[in-house]
């Protein structure tokens, strides 16, 4: 026993020495690193701070450029590559700036470097070079260049160096998932048009075999939709083929890419000729009909924007779709003013069984203006069905609607605005009317109120009441306000 | 007299044996977490060169997320909180502050502020959740929702919030942070990226105290004044950093802190939401969606990310700190005891082989063996039952362990973010690595002692740590 005891003992004391020369390892650690760290970036402050302006004149055109060049070829050393990416992508360029930036980063021979790393070209660092900057490091450690490569890509994307895509394309099927993902996003940046097909193809190998490839399929979609509309003849084979997913997620991006050119102008119209008479005819004839709810859902959005007779009747067949989401993708689509013509189709969808329907409704007739919010506030006033009343007192609230129908109310002999107040009233929404009566309501629109909906049972309503009956400076409208108060006989007998 | 002699050493070999399997296994584990977070995390920081934060920002794919805010009693920061998030930089966000029948000014702070005004909107409520009292809206502001509901507890404000969320992911959110303005992009970026459903993504919580911020955002980092907020700043990065990082790279997540966390709603409604059973609610959640996973046989990820920051107060009173730690304890193992069919369950994976032994044994149940190790080995030493120089040198070797772990932290910290700027706060950082181990972690220990002990003693309530406004 005491020997096992001795030999524990000389463990542990062991344990303990290590472990306390290791805490002391690691502070020094910590400590020379912050130390050297704190040099070399003022070194590299310094260079940064002389360069800084050369690029902000050379980019803004307030310098030469061969001028300006000739100054970024002064930069030089072990340094010199961090430093010029430092510099030259320290922010995103504005369009202007781009061609100036493109032209720089050629000029001073990062492209050709960029590329060559994406197609694994490192330098390897010496052990030196490896322990003096950042970057040394990666350059030395050959399972840590993958790192140095993505960062290409990425630069490469960012300058939008066109003629890059057809590395950046083969890239897409690199042993590494991060260059994978780097060189889709610098793809959608480029956008050029001839890489559309690959990515394309990368959203088929996501769906069928998502082994084969380390992309996500939001990554893929997000790269996809960034592409001009003029791309979308590529999708044609996707938009029809058997599996059902490729279906909806071709159409998804259409409708993405259609959305993001229309960029919420109302007057928008797809130009048949940029996406091609075989979309627009499969987004007509076959979409709507499509076995996959999704698809038919997608498709909406896409169609409502189509400058064809059939785009109506094609949006009216979503409409009563026994799917509610499609019904939902087709009254959202609608919520453009050519189809005000259709605001009685969208307003029996204020009836909907889904909520998600008859709020989507709401919110359509209400992009038609008072035309619309005509139509929601009668259907308000006459409709029994009370879920759908609901939606609507909702909108009005969510809205800010209801000081505009306090004025209507208070400036005319607006019987509809009263209707519409005497029923919210009466399903208890009157925390927003009261609201605004007692903050800024003028005096003769509380008058007016309190003469008609004083007697009103609803608490938020009476207790209104019983505040201008107790503090309203104006002697006029507490004793308005104290008549309604009292008991009906007694204010009779008064 | 003899024979009971026998069982009492008996018993306390027993217990010695109990605590040295301790030691080794838990500081065994804690290195293997501790090297394989220093790695990954100086990896995750070399990626963020190329991290394309534009892009999530620009795409129409990045799905909107709703940022709830359960709010009870803050009247002091809920504005400041509340701004923070509205101006942060996402490209669809809503915000909805649950104000959880506050008997302070919460309401009607966030009332004046942005010029609310009571609505009667409708309530649906997928999640069975206590009344709702009322909606309140800027109509300028259609982002902004506060609700008022009757006081039902954290979890219970999370369901109101979920059920008025209309976003696929909703941001959980302490009243009492203040993310960073691109934390939830940040947040986001696995949810994008990852070719695996990620249902919850977490972020690191960084301590506010002595920090400076301005219109609801840091605008300078500094070291708190006080010692016990400085041991607690070196504790999140040794938490956060080494922990949830080490856990996330074995797939074996089981606390994801609800301070700052995005979650898929669906998901998380068919999982049955936030329950009231644990004072734990955000752990608690991440347990029922491997359940969940696991029922419907879907392949989930829940993962960490070391980047996106929110910033959060401590307790700066050691009171404060007792009630915090003793909840963290006791919901603990409230949710481990909840789910203890987990244990060593294969349909769970490293969940239930390595995570939730690791939690059980060494976290929660851990607490109660080093706690009482403290007496029982002084003990066995005054029997003669250990040499008085094994005693001591264990002592030595788990302080300076814990301090090799603590260092350790606050050199990766070093190593990638580096959110201290000055060199003196570095070396007290360092300095209070060391000393934490000293006094600080068995103050912290007797708290989470107590957490097991309400835990046997069937303890449910939530105690709540005040705050005073520690960013200046």
């Amino acid at each position: 026993m005491p020997f096992l005891i001795e030999n524990i003992i000389k463990v542990v004391f062991a344990l303990l020495v290590l472990i306390v020369i290791g805490n002391f390892v690691l502070i020094g650690l910590a400590i020379s690193r912050r130390q050297r760290r704190e040099k070399y970036f003022q070194r590299i402050d310094a260079v940064r701070a002389e360069f800084r302006p050369v690029v902000g004149e050379v980019l803004s055109g307030r310098m030469e450029y061969q001028e300006g060049l000739k100054r970024l070829q002064q930069i030089s050393g072990l340094d010199r590559l961090y430093l010029l990416e430092q510099l030259l992508l320290e922010k995103k360029p504005n369009p202007t700036e781009e061609p100036i930036l493109r032209r720089l980063c050629e000029d001073l021979g990062l492209v050709r470097i960029w590329q060559n790393r994406v197609k694994g070209h490192v330098d390897t660092a010496s052990v030196r070079e490896a322990v003096g900057r950042p970057e040394g490091i990666l350059e030395r450690v050959g399972r840590l260049r993958f790192l140095i490569r993505a960062k290409s890509a990425e630069n490469l994307g960012i300058i939008r160096h066109r003629d890059s895509w057809p590395l950046l394309v083969k890239a897409l099927d690199d042993p590494h998932p991060d260059i994978q993902s780097v060189a889709a996003r610098a793809l959608a940046a480029i956008r050029e048009t001839e890489s559309f097909p690959a990515l394309v193809a990368q959203l088929h190998k996501v769906v069928l075999d998502a082994s084969a490839t380390a992309l996500s399929l939001r990554s893929v979609k997000s790269a996809l939709v960034s592409f001009p509309l003029d791309c979308a003849p590529a999708l044609v084979r996707s938009l029809q083929h058997p599996n059902r997913r490729i279906r909806f997620l071709a159409t998804d991006i259409l409708r993405e890419m259609v959305l993001r050119e229309a960029n919420g102008d109302g007057q928008y119209d797809l130009d048949r000729k940029r996406v091609g008479v075989e979309i627009v005819e499969i987004f007509l004839t076959q979409l709507p009909f499509d076995e996959n709810p999704d698809v038919r859902a997608r498709s909406a959005a896409v169609i409502a924007f189509l400058p064809d007779p059939r785009s109506t009747p094609a949006l009216l067949t979503l409409l009563r779709d026994d799917t509610w989401f499609v019904r939902l993708h087709a009254v959202r689509a609608l919520a453009r003013r050519k189809f005000l013509s259709q605001a009685a189709e969208i307003g029996q969808a204020l009836s909907d069984p889904n909520w998600r329907v008859r709020e989507a409704a709401v919110a359509t007739l209400r992009t038609y203006g008072a035309a619309g919010l005509n139509q929601l506030t009668a259907h308000f006033i006459h409709t029994d069905d009370a879920y759908s009343r609901e939606q609507v007192a909702d909108e009005f609230q969510r809205a800010g609607l209801i000081p505009d129908l306090l004025q209507r109310y208070a400036s005319e002999d607006d019987s509809q605005a009263a209707q519409v107040l005497n029923r919210m009233a009466r399903m208890g929404k009157t925390g927003y009317l009261v609201s605004v009566l007692s903050a800024d309501a003028q005096p003769a629109l509380r008058k007016k109120f309190l003469l008609n909906f004083a007697r009103n049972p609803d608490p938020q309503i009476r207790q209104w009441v019983e505040r201008v009956a107790s503090q309203e400076p104006d002697p006029d409208l507490r004793s308005v306000a104290a008549a309604a108060l009292e008991p009906p006989s007694a204010a009779g007998e008064a | 007299m003899e024979e009971w002699r026998q069982i009492f050493i008996h018993g306390m070999d027993m217990f010695n044996v109990v605590i040295v399997a301790y030691f080794f296994l838990g500081n065994g584990m804690y290195t293997i977490l501790m090297v394989m977070s220093l790695m990954a995390v100086w990896l995750h920081n070399r990626r963020l060169a190329y991290q394309g934060l534009d892009e999530i920002r620009e795409s129409p794919v990045t799905p909107p997320v709703t940022v709830i805010i359960p709010a009870w009693n803050e009247q002091e920061i809920i504005t400041q909180t509340t701004e923070s998030i509205l101006r942060t930089d996402y490209p669809d966000v809503e915000v909805i502050v649950v104000d959880d029948g506050s008997t302070d000014q919460t309401l009607q702070r966030l009332m004046d502020y942005f010029h609310l005004v009571k609505m009667d909107l409708i309530y649906r409520p997928r999640l069975a959740t206590r009344l709702v009292r009322g909606f309140y809206m800027n109509p300028e502001i259609p982002n902004l929702l506060v609700i008022s509901k009757e006081n039902g507890g954290k979890p219970d404000a999370l369901n109101v919030g979920i059920n008025m969320a209309r976003t696929p992911y909703f941001c959980t959110l302490d009243s009492d942070s203040i993310l960073e303005h691109d934390a939830l992009l940040r947040l986001m970026r696995p949810v994008v990226r990852s070719p695996i459903n990620v249902v919850a993504s977490g972020g690191i919580v960084r301590i506010l105290n002595g920090c400076r911020v301005e219109k609801g955002r840091v605008v300078s980092v500094s070291l708190p004044k006080s010692r016990l907020e400085r041991f607690q700043v070196v504790e999140y990065l040794r938490s956060f950093l080494f922990g949830r990082t080490g856990w996330d790279l074995f797939g074996g997540t089981l606390i994801v802190s609800g301070a700052f966390a995005v979650f898929h709603r669906e998901t998380v409604v068919e999982a049955g939401g936030f329950e009231h059973d644990t004072v734990t609610e955000d752990m608690d959640l991440i347990v029922q969606l491997h359940h969940w996973a696991v029922r419907h046989h879907r392949k989930i990820r829940m993962c960490f990310t070391s980047d996106p920051v929110c910033w959060t107060e401590c307790p700066s009173t050691v009171r404060m700190l007792q009630k915090q730690r003793r909840r963290w304890q006791l919901g603990l193992c409230q949710t481990l005891w909840k789910h203890s069919e987990m244990l060593f369950n294969r349909d769970y994976g490293t969940v239930g082989f390595l995570s939730f032994p690791f939690h059980l044994y060494v976290e929660a149940l851990g607490a109660a063996a080093e706690f009482m190790g403290y007496f029982m080995v002084p003990l066995a030493f005054l029997f003669n039952m250990v040499p008085p120089l094994l005693y001591l040198l264990f002592v030595l070797l788990s302080l300076a362990y814990g301090g090799l772990l603590s260092v350790g932290a606050v050199l990766l910290e070093e190593l990638t973010y580096r959110r201290y700027p000055s060199f003196r706060e570095l070396t007290t950082l360092l300095f209070f690595a060391f000393l934490e181990n000293i006094g600080y972690r068995q103050m912290v220990l007797y708290f989470r002692f107590e957490g097991v002990v309400r835990f046997f003693a069937g303890f449910r309530q939530w105690e709540k740590v005040t705050h005073v406004g520690a960013g200046s």
